[in-house]
């Protein structure tokens, strides 16, 4: 082969491969990404609105608004000045518990993590999470068959769903 | 990135449960932010995140894009002893991988 074909099937495998990455980055944003992650549960994720999530994600069921669930967002409770990162706290005396949702009601894809316990696993949970704007976050627990949820309402100074 | 990327894990034993605590290093790109350049940060983010105690299987946290950026988790393990060991393995959306381990003190 001469240089110039080299050069030539070079500039055509270089064009292929950046082409394949880019298709790759595109389907793994949030337009196709169930062909990467099949156990992702896509539906829930990409969901735009609590319920769809929520159907997604367990299915129909009552839902139960409960006092045993002592739920804290934000530090002071309820006021986070930065909504890219707002401690959220979750505790409760269920027992059994074999599922938990976080969910904000206002930002574009209302699920934010759902954890999947054992019952090695006891509360309290600890963690951070996005706020686009002022929203109600949703705590959603499942105990023995049996969901319970509770909401607290947050007000964010700055977004932080960039 | 001036400093290297470092999963952090920390197991204590407190009052007979064990308290776990992670920061894991990720950006948390969600899609839709913007570089200086006004061009879209494409997403990356953790999307599933497994623990284990020993060889036993205790959590599994599925992520949204609404996970903050360097994910902190923090929850209790009921029982356990001292020198038992808290594996956690991470995957995001484009299948980079990390782990993390820590022996319970």
């Amino acid at each position: 082969m001469t240089d110039n074909t080299m050069q030539q099937r070079r500039a055509i495998l270089k064009g292929a491969i950046s082409a394949s990455t880019l298709a790759l980055v595109a389907a793994s944003g949030l337009l196709l990404p169930r062909q990467l992650l099949a156990h992702w549960p896509t539906d829930a994720f990409s969901a735009e609105t609590v319920e769809d999530a929520l159907l997604a994600l367990l299915g129909e069921a009552e839902i139960a608004d409960d006092a045993a669930l002592n739920f804290k967002v934000g530090s002071p409770p309820s006021y986070a000045i930065n909504g890219a990162s707002v401690p959220i706290q979750l505790e409760s005396s269920l027992k059994n518990i074999e599922r938990i949702a976080i969910l904000v009601e206002k930002n574009p894809f209302p699920l934010a993590m759902s954890l999947e316990l054992t019952p090695a696993v006891k509360l309290p949970i600890k963690s951070m999470i996005k706020i686009r704007e002022d929203s109600p976050v949703i705590a959603i627990i499942r105990a023995d068959g049996k969901l319970y949820k509770t909401t607290r309402f947050v007000e964010v100074d700055i977004g932080g769903c960039g | 990135m001036g400093l290297p990327r470092k999963d952090r894990i920390r197991a204590k034993l407190k009052s007979e449960d064990t308290t776990v605590r992670v920061l894991l290093s990720h950006p948390m790109h969600t899609g839709r932010a913007k570089n200086k350049d006004e061009e879209l940060i494409p997403a990356e983010f953790i999307q599933d995140i497994r623990c284990w105690r020993n060889d036993e299987e205790v959590l599994t946290i599925k992520c949204g894009t609404a996970t903050a950026r360097n994910p902190y988790f923090s929850f209790q393990l009921a029982g356990g002893e001292q020198g038992d060991k808290i594996t956690l393995r991470w995957v995001d959306n484009l299948g980079a991988k990390g782990k993390a381990e820590a022996v319970v003190k």
